[in-house]
């Protein structure tokens, strides 16, 4: 029984990425182009040389960590939809590391790292302290902080760390940018730290008894505050290390892969990484497959672009129609007539 | 010399601030309307954003913003279908399905767009909406021009603000609509078909949220980008904590919210030489500041993000 639901929670993603791409072919055969050439220009993309395989891993690094980041925060039952903000902190507090410092070196990724991680941290307890001191919503708190974090690096890149006459910080000197893990791939060791991160984040969950805790904290939050947790330190415990994880990740894409600031930096991976916890169903490993899945398809949607003259946008259809089947289904999934359809003895029992 | 500029500053402040506030009201009023059926809709800003794109579209085609403002009111109702039909008949996380609508109505948006326009198109730009003056009214000094000389979608929006105090306290219908967010259960045995009315509260929620996004592409400004709705949702969503569940509570966060970007938007202006970023972040932080202040301790209608099964005991 324990299998088949397993296998429920599993065909239920599998079965959304299925119909979006039916519905995304429609919409290609729709623009007038050939679904299949399209499929086979996106898999040619993303997989079609040893540049595009680690082209993809470089565009899944960022979404990890903001996959993770979600996915650490949604476990102890609030959102964190300031990814994007923690991000960008991370972001800037990297930049005015390597660029702002005068240092050098792998010292100073180091630095910059550790900096932009407590950088990410710190923004995220905002929403933690005032929801836990005031009462506020911690969405509303989060996505505020975001439009503030964006205009905050739009001030950093126009006026303090500006390079000449374009609005862009200068650039992370290259003894200061992350190496490359494999050669002829961009990807760099950001992508290790990435995974790094979800295997302790798994481990810390399902492992661990405070990540026991914290889960409960998540999943009943009265049951849990009877059994004596301390409900407030979890949540500001687990905005805090949800913060830092995006932070990280921002300071990693920075010294890794953008190496500067400039408009748009950032733009969307925040609720990127909500809609790949959501599909991922808050699980750390299962958010590293979504968060490649969707690089994938990012990736190979310029191929499909060149090749089939579909517009890049379908991907992003595609990409939502996931997440509105899988939160969807999910929740049909759930309901006690499905219930006692699919899994007849355990209709009266509780999901995990 | 100096008195008459800040006189007219102020009242330039208080222009902006009426008509910033529009969009603001229409889809706070939205959200009340939801959240008084006990659905906590956080989907406002996707709703809006195809609002924006719906009412942008039809403004260009037909060169009418009136159709295009029902445009985007049909496009609000579509989008807040499928939000409808998850929570409430497939009973999911009302939170978790707001965020997918915000991830796919504005995805859905921005391809529309592109398809239509092409990719490096220029601008397109629409026609806005013109003014309409109210006679007698619009010819009292310095309020008359402020008030009574706007377009009509902002008289309609603060009209329905004691419509709406007068439909929720006075009228039975709305006893009961606010007995279905108070207590569904209850509701039930008093008749009332819980179902039907929470889909009423969607219809009427994604109908204001999509006229407030078609607000920005048809009175506001006259063309579509993607990110025009820049967390107006989430501001809106504020403002109804903020104004404690209240018509007339919802209206004066708006206002407050309202004064802000406009205050910000003629700093920009003034000040020249302080970098913009900082006045822009300014009705972000002041929402902030202004729920930080306020405390938002357990309020509203009880079952609100409560899943309403009928069968369940």
């Amino acid at each position: 029984m324990e299998t088949k639901k397993k296998l429920l929670s599993v065909s239920v993603p599998l079965l959304s990425v299925v119909l979006a791409f039916l519905i995304g072919a429609l919409i290609i055969a729709f623009l007038g182009a050939s679904p299949m050439d399209s499929l086979v220009y996106l898999f040619q993309g993303a997989f079609g040389s040893a540049t595009n395989i680690g082209n993809t891993l470089v565009k899944a690094t960022p979404l990890i960590f903001t996959g993770l980041c979600a996915c650490f925060a949604y476990r102890c039952g609030v959102f964190n939809l300031g990814g994007e903000g923690q991000f960008i902190m991370g972001s800037i507090t990297a930049i005015w590391v390597a660029a702002g410092w005068g240092i050098e070196g792998k010292g100073a990724a180091v630095i910059a790292l550790m900096l932009g991680m407590a950088a990410g941290g710190l923004w995220g307890a905002i929403p933690g302290v005032l929801r836990i001191v005031r009462g506020l919503n911690e969405m509303i708190v989060s996505i505020m902080l975001n439009y503030v974090a964006t205009l905050f690096m739009g001030y950093i890149y126009t006026l303090v760390l500006r390079e000449g006459s374009v609005p862009q910080t200068l650039p992370v000197p290259d003894a200061t940018k992350l190496t490359r893990i494999i050669p002829g791939m961009r990807a760099t060791s950001g992508l290790i730290i990435a995974l790094a991160l979800a295997a302790a984040v798994y481990y810390f969950l399902f492992y661990t008894s405070k990540g026991f805790q914290l889960r409960a904290v998540g999943l009943n939050p009265t049951a849990s505050r009877f059994n004596g947790f301390p409900i407030n330190k979890f949540i500001l415990a687990s905005f805090v290390v949800s913060g830092a994880i995006a932070g990280l990740g921002g300071a990693a894409e920075l010294l890794g892969t953008q190496f500067r600031l400039m408009s748009g930096y950032g733009l969307g991976f925040g609720f990127d990484g909500v809609a790949i916890a959501l599909i991922a169903q808050r699980n750390p490993i299962a958010t590293v497959l979504v968060a490649y899945f969707f690089a994938v398809l990012r990736v190979g949607a310029t191929t499909m672009q060149v090749g089939a003259g579909v517009p890049t946008s379908v991907i992003e259809i595609i990409q939502a129609l996931v997440i509105v089947f899988a939160v969807a289904g999910t929740a049909l999934v759930r309901l006690p007539e499905i219930q006692q359809l699919l899994l007849p003895r355990s209709a009266t029992k509780e999901e995990k | 010399m100096g008195s008459m500029f800040t006189l007219n500053f102020l009242s330039e402040i208080l222009l902006s601030t009426i008509r910033m506030a529009t969009p603001l009201l229409l889809v706070a009023l939205a959200e009340l309307y939801s959240e008084r059926a006990g659905l906590v809709n956080i989907g406002l800003d996707g709703i809006m954003a195809f609002g924006a794109l719906a009412g942008f579209m039809v403004c260009y085609i037909t060169g009418n913003p009136t159709l295009g403002l029902l445009a985007g009111a049909v496009g609000g109702v579509l989008i807040n279908m499928i939000y409808a039909y998850c929570t409430i008949n497939l009973c999911a996380e009302q939170i978790v399905y707001g965020m997918a609508i915000n991830i796919f109505a504005p995805a859905v948006a921005s391809f529309i767009y592109r398809v239509y326009f092409g990719v490096s198109s220029t601008l397109a730009q629409a026609t806005l909406m013109k003014a309409v003056a109210i006679p007698v009214l619009k010819d009292i000094p310095v309020i008359g021009q402020l008030l009574f000389n706007q377009t009509p979608m902002v008289y309609i929006a603060y009209l329905l603000v004691p419509l709406t105090a007068i439909f929720f306290n006075r009228t039975k219908a709305g006893l009961n609509y606010k007995a279905v967010g108070e207590h569904p259960k209850a509701a039930e045995t008093l008749g009332i078909n819980v179902v039907k009315q929470k889909y009423i509260a969607c219809i009427i929620c994604g109908l204001l949220a999509g006229i407030g996004g078609a607000y920005l592409t048809t009175c506001y400004v006259n063309t579509y980008s993607d990110g025009i709705v820049a967390g107006r949702g989430f501001i809106a969503l504020s403002a109804v904590i903020f104004g404690h569940w209240t018509g007339s509570g919802v209206l004066l966060a708006c206002l407050l919210f309202g004064f802000f970007d406009a205050l910000q938007l003629r700093l920009q202006i003034i000040s020249v030489t302080t970098p913009y970023q900082l006045f822009q972040m300014l009705p972000y932080i002041f929402t902030l500041v202004a729920l930080a202040i306020m405390g938002a301790k357990k309020a509203g209608p009880k079952s609100k993000g409560q899943p309403y099964r009928r069968e369940e005991r």
